[in-house]
């Protein structure tokens, strides 16, 4: 006979879990009980909501699934913002959470919320447990909707009488899914079809999304597009996907994205789309969205096709087989040299003005921090204004080396994610770079940082204001910096010091000042090289903005530049 | 009014997710009938939605794990006139109603 929690571990076990991220209280205490002896790491972070990004990091690290478990009520409702990024990014999770003893749930109980229905819409399957013999199976099915098809997070509820109860168990459970094609089918023909669509254009081009990551279709679509020879783009978590030195390769998309980019986007004949749901930080203004274009989309998800506008061509199914599978015919066809097109998309003229504005100085600090990042190393970016610019200072060709929470743009994401992937990689150097008001919002993972002794290197671009939200509102609502002033920042050096991390603080005009050069030089290669953690705050103009920059409600062409 | 027939396994949670891709777009659900037929279930919905909404709805209805079939059906005026059944909506209770006659009488 075995426990019920004895049970989830052994089921966890049994899917290849090796590292868990929690937080006990109340209603998970049977599951902490029994963590002794299971074979099972489990990293205690300061918050639940730590415990939710550290096994996104993970997850996004590693593409295995991240777990975290935390106890009902106020335990369940923190982890709700890291399952709804979960969903956005297509990371594979499952959370495990404790609920009140079942003859309880409805009764309003102490620590009781409706975590099934709470996270119904932010997951992609999730389950209240309702008798200790359905665990083995809710755990298979969990693990098998978290990792397959598009990936996304699930939401494992069981309340505490179904931990404390015994059965006999068998072992864990096999899950076989009852429909095992996706609804849409792949055109059997789309090889040749596109291949005619390409002989049409004149002015292709490639936009790579996640999907080519999460699908481990890098390399095929490397070759594909060696092949083709046409004008390629990430968005921010399609990033690493293209080799940066392709020739063709003309950087990030979308709102914060190259002047090249969106110009071959704005004039192209043929989008082909790879693995990108086409959000609105992608397309501008969507009745606006490459206007001239015929659509090709390699998608897995059917739900994500026909978003912006009908596409002429959706290829549904895995990015790694859909990918090949069209190369192996491109390269027995007659394709159009697109050379020309490529030499003009990709050419100097297209590249922004260099008008070294407030935003240089930064800008030139992470680009120097970058480059001295080893190849196999690990970028993690919060959200705001220094995700922009370390996105687009981003040079690394690791498909994984680049995290930062994209779709739901949570602050506070990056410090948690880090010690996820840290953990993950011990041997790789991890930067964290975040904001002053996002690293403010997890700063109690330092204590996890401290506790593990993980060697991050963690950098806060310290404007003094909530920079993104000020930007805008210097350039649409007339600079009224309503509620965004942060002038009163603690001392973050001292902060990290109280935990016993080593910290230290760079000026602007430190950084750019000559004879400070060959001093900074080294106090960066010493900070990447350490083997413990260490903070370096920069300070910065506080009226720094991410340009270049397409408004919202623009299209694409209207790019604003710093002046 | 646009009619939808969805087939799903009648799994924890299927029908609220079902409903939910409606209601997060602030669409009204004035009919909704969910039935047992053969080896899965059934819900009709009737919507007020445009093109684009119909395309959104059945994308999001064919990603829930426990989706079997989407079906959307052409503008049907004939159905809402019969969910409606020539009654107020919202219904009124049987006491306003007799109240009401008792004050026309």
């Amino acid at each position: 006979m075995r426990k019920g929690a004895q049970i989830v571990l052994d089921c966890l076990r049994a899917e290849g879990v090796e590292l868990a991220f929690g937080y006990p209280g109340g209603a998970i205490m049977p599951l902490y009980d029994a963590l002794e002896g299971s074979g099972i790491r489990h990293v205690l972070t300061r918050h639940e909501q730590g415990a939710v990004f550290a096994a996104e990091g993970y997850a996004r690290a590693t593409g295995k699934v991240g777990v975290a478990i935390a106890t009902s009520g106020p335990g369940a409702t923190n982890l709700v913002t890291g399952i709804a990024d979960a969903k956005m990014d297509s990371v594979p999770l499952v959370c495990i959470t404790g609920q009140v003893r079942s003859p309880l749930i409805g009764s309003d109980a102490f620590q009781e919320t409706d975590v099934f229905g709470m996270t119904l819409s932010l997951t992609k399957w999730n389950r209240l447990v309702r008798s200790i013999d359905e665990i083995p199976r809710v755990i298979a099915e969990g693990f098998h909707w978290a990792r397959s098809g598009r990936p996304g997070p699930v939401v494992i509820d069981i309340p505490v009488d179904m931990l404390k109860a015994s059965m006999d168990f068998q072992g864990a459970v096999q899950f076989t899914p009852p429909r095992a094609a996706d609804h849409v089918g792949t055109e059997s023909t789309f090889a040749a079809t596109l291949i005619a669509l390409l002989q049409q254009a004149k002015k292709p081009v490639a936009l790579v999304g996640a999907g080519a990551k999460l699908s481990g279709a890098v390399d095929g679509l490397q070759q594909l597009l060696d092949l083709l020879n046409i004008p390629a783009f990430a968005t921010v978590h399609g990033l690493g996907a293209v080799k940066q030195d392709s020739p063709y390769y003309v950087g990030m998309v979308g709102m914060h994205g190259t002047r090249a980019a969106n110009m071959a986007l704005d004039e192209t004949d043929l989008l082909l789309v790879f693995g990108a749901r086409l959000d609105d930080r992608v397309t501008g203004e969507p009745t606006r969205f490459a206007q001239h274009a015929k659509i090709v989309h390699f998608e897995i998800d059917p739900g994500q096709l026909d978003r912006v506008r009908p596409c002429e061509l959706p290829v549904i199914g895995n990015l790694a087989e859909t990918i090949p599978a069209f190369y192996q015919e491109a390269r027995k066809a007659h394709l159009p040299d697109f050379s020309g097109w490529r030499a003009l998309a990709c050419g100097p003229e297209r590249a922004e003005p260099k008008k070294p504005g407030l935003s240089h100085p930064t800008k030139s600090f992470l680009q120097e921090l970058f480059s001295r990042m080893p190849q196999n190393g690990t970028i993690l970016a919060d959200v705001g204004q220094h995700q922009m610019w370390s996105a687009q200072c981003f040079r690394a060709s690791s498909p994984r080396g680049f995290i930062t929470s994209g779709g739901l743009g949570a602050m506070g994401f990056a410090l948690p994610a880090a010690v996820g992937v840290q953990l993950a990689k011990p041997e790789t150097t991890v930067l964290c770079v975040s904001g002053d008001g996002g690293f403010q919002m997890n700063i109690q993972e330092l204590a996890t940082v401290h506790r593990l002794a993980l060697p991050i290197k963690m950098v806060i671009i310290d404007n003094k204001f909530l920079g993104m939200v000020r930007q805008w509102q210097e350039l649409f609502f007339d600079r009224n910096y309503a509620e965004t002033d942060l002038s009163d920042n603690p001392d973050f050096v001292e902060i990290a010091k109280a935990y016993k991390i080593s910290a230290s603080l760079l000026k602007e005009e430190d950084f750019l000042d000559p004879e400070q050069a060959t001093r900074v030089a080294e106090s960066l290669d010493r900070f990447l090289r350490s083997e413990k953690p260490e903070l370096l705050v920069f300070e910065c103009h506080p009226e720094a903005n991410v340009y270049p920059m397409v408004p919202a409600g623009a299209s694409l062409s209207e790019m604003v530049f710093e002046e | 009014m646009h009619i939808f027939h969805v087939r799903y396994r009648n799994t924890q949670g299927t029908l609220m997710r079902i409903l939910s891709a409606a209601s997060r777009r602030g669409i009204d659900l004035p009919y909704v009938q969910a039935e047992p037929v053969e080896h899965a279930h059934k819900v009709t919905l009737l919507m007020d939605v445009n093109a684009k909404q119909v395309g959104q709805l059945c994308r999001d209805w064919r990603a829930i794990v426990d989706v079997v079939d989407v079906r959307p059906g052409a503008p049907i005026k004939e159905l809402w006139d019969h969910a409606h059944l020539g009654l107020p909506h919202p219904p009124e209770s049987v006491t306003s109603i007799e109240n009401a006659r008792s004050a026309t009488a």
